[in-house]
């Protein structure tokens, strides 16, 4: 006769953080008093912090800090290692790696990683203070990876996207949810890797998904309460200003790209965001989206308060090589004259006028350019680019580009910008295909070179564009790099190697094997008067686009912060 | 080109030591959760004796929001499920006839794998699947014509 089993009780599932030993479980509340006056007087008011995500608005990503410097940098050495891994099948489970930007506000680190983690570290020794986890659907589609870039900090919030298109607010004492927005259609192929933006009241934010023909666009939210402020779209719709550089008939403007998946730069005094917009779509048939294709592939110069597009520059019209430009337009002062510094995946240095979007100067920087020709007036001429159907074209540089996301940076002190480079060609090879909502449109088939490639890190004066120095490597640069009063400049490779550089004559003056890929974004801090530097480490992502000889590289994530010894 | 599997071949796919050492992952059953008038979907999971799967081995949720989860363990030995869930994963230890609760928060649309991680029992066939589905808000919807999909 059968009984009726009895069960043991085993309770109700607990959430897994309670598990770490070594997790605190609350922050101090050093964000509450982060505001939008803060942030806009960050690296003159409070150089010891990086409370936004270059480290200023101007995207920089330079700090005066300078007790590290080109006479002890020599001494740098690990101060505390934060590692990090995974349980169980996530999303881009064989591609994910860390591309964040460290924030750090008075002694408490914020920092994301991937697959929708967040993590507020004490700055000083590492340890984890609370933790947050979005679950991300293991089907989102990513063109890129399983990243994410970074957070923001304001009024007691830290805000971070989510794979699945969210952006989210969090207690930045406790790491609990506070508001989320869905700000994406995943059906649509959508996602979000950006790393948010405050400016003023507001979060920042744009959207990913630039290979599956969506429709690019960035979003503002009120920080305090989540209530969506406005959205503007980066393809004009049918009788918009631009819609003439799409097809008139058809739906390519519909699917046409142009997304903005890296965070833009902001120039308080002439209240403009300037958005980096991404590739048409699809990527490498130009012949289904005859004209210009406006806004792919340039600088939006957008209205914080209304959303509304004031100005633009285009780097690559009629883009067919995957040229996005949501690489970062840095701004500088220059002979007077507010100018953007732009290093564009199509191999040239563009320097703009900030205040209309106009050139003064387009200079290469990397030495195999063969897609085409930018002349000193700005004029494009296209050379070699897959036209013909089923046809292997090579070109340099490669989708990837000859600067990838990864950020450069500009010293005021020297007056240089510093790029890290990626000398890559590909092969593509047309083929036209029909669009489908959450397919990859890429319309070609595209191998990256896995041999004769290279990389540098080039510093570059704007007021010429001529190249200073140059740093030879053996691989293709891929991670953003960072200069300081100390008159260094900090570079990561594919090879795990961690290296610094005095900013006026390019000599190696220090290196360290981090064991794993740099792509990520470091940045410096003082805690109780000690510099530090943060760097997390992990390779993955596009490795396939960017640096594929790098796809077997060691892929262990950790956040690195060096420091002289005590 | 590949010939046709055999019933037995199948078969021996959802079982273990049969095609394979286990079961192979994302096979089997399909349950749906139910939802509440609390607004709250509802379903429990099982874990058979000897079988080393989660049953139903794929659970759909309609939509995003809120899963009271029952796990019931039928099996004697002892496994544990790590579950999927906004703002930190759910961990439960299931010993030998054992049952617990999970409550879980997950967006939709989408996928996501759970699993027990003790041992190997994950690749085993004790990995789960729970599948959401639905739309994302209007709001978050792209401006334009509708789009063909696959």
């Amino acid at each position: 006769m059968a009984t009726e089993t009895e069960y043991v009780d085993a309770g109700a599932a607990v959430d897994f953080r309670i598990l770490s030993p070594g997790l605190a479980g609350s922050a101090p509340p050093v964000a509450k008093g982060v505001n939008y006056d803060r942030i806009l007087n960050a690296r003159d008011a409070e150089p010891h912090n990086w409370i936004t995500y270059y480290g200023a608005y101007n995207g920089q990503r330079y700090s005066s800090l300078d007790q590290i410097n080109t006479s002890n940098v020599k001494g740098l050495t690990p101060a505390w290692v934060f590692q990090c891994g995974s349980v169980g099948m996530h999303s881009g489970a064989s591609t994910y790696s860390l591309e964040a930007s460290p924030l750090v506000v008075d002694g408490i680190m914020y920092v994301t990683g991937f697959d929708g983690w967040i993590w507020a570290l004490d700055a000083k020794t590492g340890q984890e203070l609370w933790r947050y986890h979005r679950a991300s659907p293991y089907d989102v589609r990513l063109c890129c990876g399983n990243v994410n870039r970074g957070c923001a900090v304001a009024h007691g919030l830290v805000f971070m996207t989510t794979l699945n298109a969210h952006v989210i607010a969090l207690d930045a004492t406790t790491g609990q949810l506070v508001w989320d927005q869905t700000y994406g259609d995943v059906r649509a192929g959508e996602s979000a890797t950006v790393a948010p933006l405050i400016v003023k009241d507001m979060v920042i934010v744009g959207s990913s998904g630039g290979e599956f023909g969506v429709r690019g666009h960035a979003d503002a939210f009120k920080l305090e309460t989540g209530e969506r402020v406005w959205r503007c779209y980066m393809i004009p719709a049918p009788g918009e200003p631009g819609s003439e550089t799409w097809p008139a008939d058809g739906e390519a403007w519909a699917r046409g790209g142009a997304n903005c998946w890296t965070t833009p730069t902001f120039d308080p005094d002439l209240n403009l965001l300037y958005f980096n917009t991404g590739n048409p779509c699809p990527d490498f048939d130009g012949g289904v989206r005859e004209g210009d294709n406006l806004f792919t592939n340039c600088v939006v110069a957008v209205d914080p308060d209304s959303g509304q597009i004031k100005g633009h520059y285009q780097y690559t019209p009629h883009d067919v090589w995957d040229y996005d430009s949501t690489m970062e337009n840095i701004l500088f002062e220059m002979d007077g004259r507010k100018c953007s510094g732009h290093f564009d995946k199509n191999g040239y240095f563009f320097v703009l006028d900030r205040t209309d979007c106009s050139l003064i100067r387009v200079v290469p920087f990397v030495d195999r350019i063969t897609w085409g020709e930018i002349d000193a007036s700005g004029k494009v001429t296209p050379r070699v680019f897959p036209d013909e159907e089923g046809v292997p074209v090579h070109f340099w540089p490669g989708p990837a580009g000859a600067k990838e996301w990864t950020h450069a940076c500009y010293s005021p002190k020297t007056g240089l910008f510093y790029c890290p480079v990626q000398d890559v060609g590909a092969t593509a090879t047309r083929r036209r295909r029909e669009f489908k909502e959450s397919i990859p449109y890429w319309g070609a088939g595209v191998a990256v070179d896995t041999e004769d490639v290279s990389g540098y890190l080039s510093a570059i004066d704007p007021a010429t564009g001529q190249e200073r120095w140059r740093f030879r490597n053996q691989f293709p640069m891929t991670a953003s790099v960072l200069a300081t009063g100390g008159d260094l400049v900090f570079a990561g490779d594919p090879a795990g190697i961690y290296r610094a550089f005095n900013a006026s004559s390019g000599d190696l003056l220090w290196d360290f094997n981090c064991g794993s890929g740099h792509h990520s974004s470091p940045s410096t801090y003082t805690v109780d008067g000690r510099q530090y530097i943060a760097c997390p480490v992990g390779y993955g992502a596009w490795t396939e686009g960017f640096f594929p000889g790098a796809l077997a590289a060691p892929g262990g994530s950790a956040i690195y912060a060096f420091a002289l010894p005590e | 080109m590949a010939a046709t599997a055999d019933k037995t071949v199948i078969e021996g796919l959802i079982k273990q030591n049969g095609t394979t050492i286990g079961a192979v992952l994302g096979r089997g059953s399909v349950g749906v959760a139910e939802e509440g008038p609390d607004g709250k979907m509802h379903a429990t999971v099982r874990i058979p004796m000897d079988e080393l799967i989660f049953e139903p081995r794929v659970l759909v949720m309609p939509h995003g929001g809120d899963l009271e989860l029952e796990i019931i363990n039928d099996d004697n030995n002892s496994h544990c499920a790590v579950l999927p869930n906004n703002g930190d994963a759910k961990f439960i230890w299931l010993v030998n006839f054992s049952k617990g609760t999970a409550s879980l928060n997950l967006d939709g649309p989408g996928y996501y794998w759970y699993g027990s991680r003790t041992g190997n029992d994950e690749g085993g066939g004790l990995t789960g699947t729970i599948v959401v589905g639905g739309e994302v808000p209007d709001e978050a919807k792209l401006d334009r014509p509708p789009q063909p999909r696959p």
